[in-house]
């Protein structure tokens, strides 16, 4: 119980860093040579980065590129994924066909190069990785959601809904969706944190944020280069990071629990 | 029992021939001295290297005709020269040379070979265009050659820098950058892979490793161990100063001269504007930038030359830091808080250049300029560059000895025409016109005097200052960590590697 308290606390935080971080008095872009990789002061609790910007204040104005990219990606790749997967297994015929190959097509290149080459193409920004990464991302999920219809489609209360006439779309939504949800929640929590990490990816290349913009996985990318220097400056995004990716991923599993009948029938 | 028996002799008796040859090659061949690099070598053939780490490679395995003192003057190499008349130079072999490392003689006709080689428009050498100036190369007798000009250059001398290659391997279209041959002090001795070299020292068939390391931290933590012995350069300053507190490992510092500039494209009508190019320069702090930035031999730069080139300026001076100044003169400009000047700033994706870009975006918004910073992977960013697509942008000249750069970054004629085939015959990328600089740049082609010269170069330097067509920011400075059990590597004013031919081990 008291992981899950942990849990949605981090969450929250991260949630309100992202909502109330540009309506405090914080100064992430401010540049002091005196302070390069200096520790913490009274002015940085967190220490300075490598050209003596504040890192608690990039840590919370990084903290609303992070939480927009990946929550907008996974809502959108899981969305669109599970629909697509769902209804391509449930019609089956040439429709399953069609959308199993493409699905092959995708999944035959590695992920981010496809997220590269399209984000190349629509150019450097925050929005065109958001629309990047989720016309890669639904892969996993329409993959996953179809290989689950499959087995549930022969099901007898599916069987049915559909002899008393209801349209496959509603059958998809209302009969097989909510039976198939737990898989894709676990799923949507793994995405979480390789969006933060293919977003510090994207921006290494110049394509996602530009600098001076604070993103946490750009600050983990140029905390690298002085780990042996200066660590706090990767430890600061990175240990947010983790605590991030942990508290989704155990949330997760809670929720995976709770939307299980079965354990919630012999827990009570 | 009696098949088993001859066998198992077998097998002793390779066993023992393994254990002889094993020991006997770690007799003969003493351990490798490491260095090393951060990136790799792209090219051991001095008809088509082009990056800097290939070209002092180059310098350890050929010899080249000419070469330059500390002022940047070209002096005799494997020749010395005559200038019979303004289109005709004899030069000398030197008669104490080297062999070729396959044990044949160096003589007039390699050299005439080499430079013919480079001269082959079928060849698509990209140093033909710097010696494109030649009519013919002569062989005179075995000691000696002749190279007859198209048109005069006094600086022509200067040009003669590529590695002479044996006629006899030329003319079968030996694969040189595989298997390079040449005269220098060290021989050709493996590349099992890209990022592992292996040379002989000839003197003393001392084996040199040059093994490439991408990242810093790497590099830095595999010195600290032992597993190379040099490194130089390409480190952050903050990773250099880490070094010095270390006592297996002595850090050296050396004056650089590779010119790090910040470039307008005066093709954009706000840039056109003198005051606002002047307003940017003042407002640019670039002595706390060094301070903070660079290793300690890193100075301020005024001009492309150092003030130690024979073509330099001790006496000039860059723009001093006076954000006061730029806020007024970006005001006269008529920007300012309703109209703020807004700017594009491409740089590469380096994280040390993208640092300091930042900063310089930092010092340009204190002052009201609005600067949003692009940053791409190198062919990205230099393809901009050439096609003129930027506002600002930074970069350095790196090894820029001769003054007949003068012609190729700022004479009118050298603005790339975008769209057409020779679109790389010039690198005035920012196009920048000024019939002054223009005639000073003429005027000191045609001279032949050394003095008058100077005097050109010198106004040359001045009205580039006064006419600000890039911002000087800086020469960095040449560093290198060595392991104390290595001796005698010095840092060269270009950053070549040629003291290893001296370098020896502590065992």
């Amino acid at each position: 119980m008291f992981k899950s308290w942990f849990a949605l606390a981090i969450l929250t935080s991260w949630a309100a860093m992202a909502l109330i971080g540009p309506l405090l008095p914080l100064h992430p872009d401010s540049v002091d040579l005196q302070k390069i990789m200096a520790g913490p002061d009274a002015q940085a609790w967190l220490g300075y980065d490598d050209v003596g910007r504040p890192l608690l204040d990039r840590l919370i104005s990084g903290a609303r590129i992070s939480f927009f990219v990946s929550i907008l990606v996974v809502a959108i790749s899981t969305v669109l994924g599970s629909l697509i997967g769902a209804l391509a297994g449930y019609v089956g015929g040439a429709v399953d066909f069609v959308v199993s190959r493409v699905i092959d097509i995708f999944l035959a290149f590695p992920g981010i190069l496809l997220v590269i080459a399209l984000a190349g193409i629509l150019g450097p920004g925050i929005d065109n990785v958001i629309i990047a990464m989720s016309s890669v991302g639904w892969v996993g999920f329409a993959r996953l959601a179809r290989a689950q219809t499959l087995s549930l489609k022969t099901r007898d209360h599916v069987q049915a809904a559909r002899v008393l006439g209801t349209k496959p779309l509603t059958i998809v939504l209302r009969h097989i969706l909510p039976l198939i949800s737990a898989p894709l929640i676990v799923e949507a929590t793994f995405g979480i944190a390789s969006v933060v990490i293919a977003e510090a990816g994207l921006s290494f290349l110049g394509l996602g944020v530009q600098p001076p913009t604070a993103s946490w996985g750009s600050m983990i990318r140029d905390g690298t280069a002085y780990m042996l220097v200066a660590s706090h400056i990767v430890i600061v995004p990175g240990v947010a990071l983790l605590l991030i990716v942990l508290s989704v991923n155990l949330l997760g599993d809670r929720l995976r629990d709770w939307l299980d009948v079965r354990t919630r029938l012999s827990a009570g | 029992m009696s098949n088993r028996r001859p066998v198992g002799r077998g097998v002793l008796s390779l066993l023992c021939l393994a254990a002889v040859l094993f020991t006997g090659c770690t007799r003969t061949q003493p351990a490798a001295i490491r260095f090393g690099l951060a990136y790799v070598p792209q090219k051991l053939d001095p008809r088509f290297s082009t990056d800097a780490t290939s070209s002092r490679l180059i310098r350890l395995l050929y010899r080249q005709l000419v070469d330059f003192d500390r002022r940047q003057r070209p002096v005799a190499a494997l020749a010395s020269w005559a200038r019979l008349s303004p289109l005709h130079y004899r030069f000398r072999l030197d008669p104490s040379r080297a062999r070729f490392h396959d044990g044949r003689p160096l003589t007039a006709e390699d050299v005439k070979a080499t430079y013919d080689s480079v001269l082959d428009p079928k060849l698509a050498s990209p140093h033909r265009s710097s010696v494109a100036l030649i009519r013919e190369v002569r062989v005179i007798d075995q000691d000696t050659v002749d190279f007859m000009l198209s048109k005069p250059d006094p600086a022509f001398p200067g040009y003669l820098v590529i590695g002479i290659m044996p006629k006899h391997l030329l003319e079968r279209g030996h694969d040189f950058s595989a298997a390079p041959v040449g005269s220098g002090p060290f021989r050709f001795h493996s590349w099992p892979q890209q990022g592992l070299l292996r040379l002989t020292r000839i003197k003393d068939r001392q084996l040199f490793e040059f093994v490439h390391i991408t990242n810093a931290n790497t590099r830095v933590l595999k010195l600290l161990r032992g597993e190379v012995d040099i490194i130089q350069n390409n480190l952050p300053y903050e990773l250099t100063r880490y070094l010095e507190s270390k006592k297996h490992v002595k850090v050296m510092h050396r004056n650089g001269s590779n010119f790090t500039y910040l470039s307008f494209n005066l093709r954009y009508e706000p840039l056109q504007d003198r005051r606002v190019r002047l307003a940017i320069a003042h407002a640019i702090d670039r002595a706390q930038i060094v301070r903070h930035m660079f290793g300690r031999k890193t100075r301020l730069a005024a001009a492309i030359f150092t003030p130690d080139h024979w073509a330099g300026d001790p006496q000039l001076r860059s723009y001093a830091y006076d954000p006061v100044k730029a806020r007024a003169l970006l005001r006269q400009a008529g920007y300012g808080p309703q109209r703020p000047l807004r700017l594009v700033y491409k740089t590469t994706n380096v994280p040390f250049r993208v640092r300091i870009a930042t900063i310089i975006q930092y010092q340009l918004k204190q002052v009201g300029i609005q600067v949003s910073l692009r940053t791409y992977e190198w062919t990205t960013f230099y393809s901009d560059i050439k096609k003129g697509n930027f506002h600002l942008y930074s970069l350095s000249w790196v090894a820029v000895k001769s003054p007949d750069i003068f012609r190729y970054v700022y004479h009118s004629a050298s603005i790339p025409q975008t769209g057409r085939q020779h679109a790389s015959v010039g690198a005035n990328r920012n196009a920048y016109r000024d019939t002054l600089v223009d005639r000073y740049i003429e005027q000191a082609e045609q001279t032949y005097d050394p003095a008058q010269r100077v005097r050109y170069y010198r106004l040359l330097h001045k009205r580039l200052l006064e006419t600000l067509p890039v911002v000087p920011l800086w020469y960095e400075e040449h560093m290198a960590a060595v392991r104390r059990r290595v001796r005698g590597y010095r840092i060269a004013y270009d950053g070549n590697y040629d003291s290893l031919a001296a370098v020896t081990v502590r065992r």
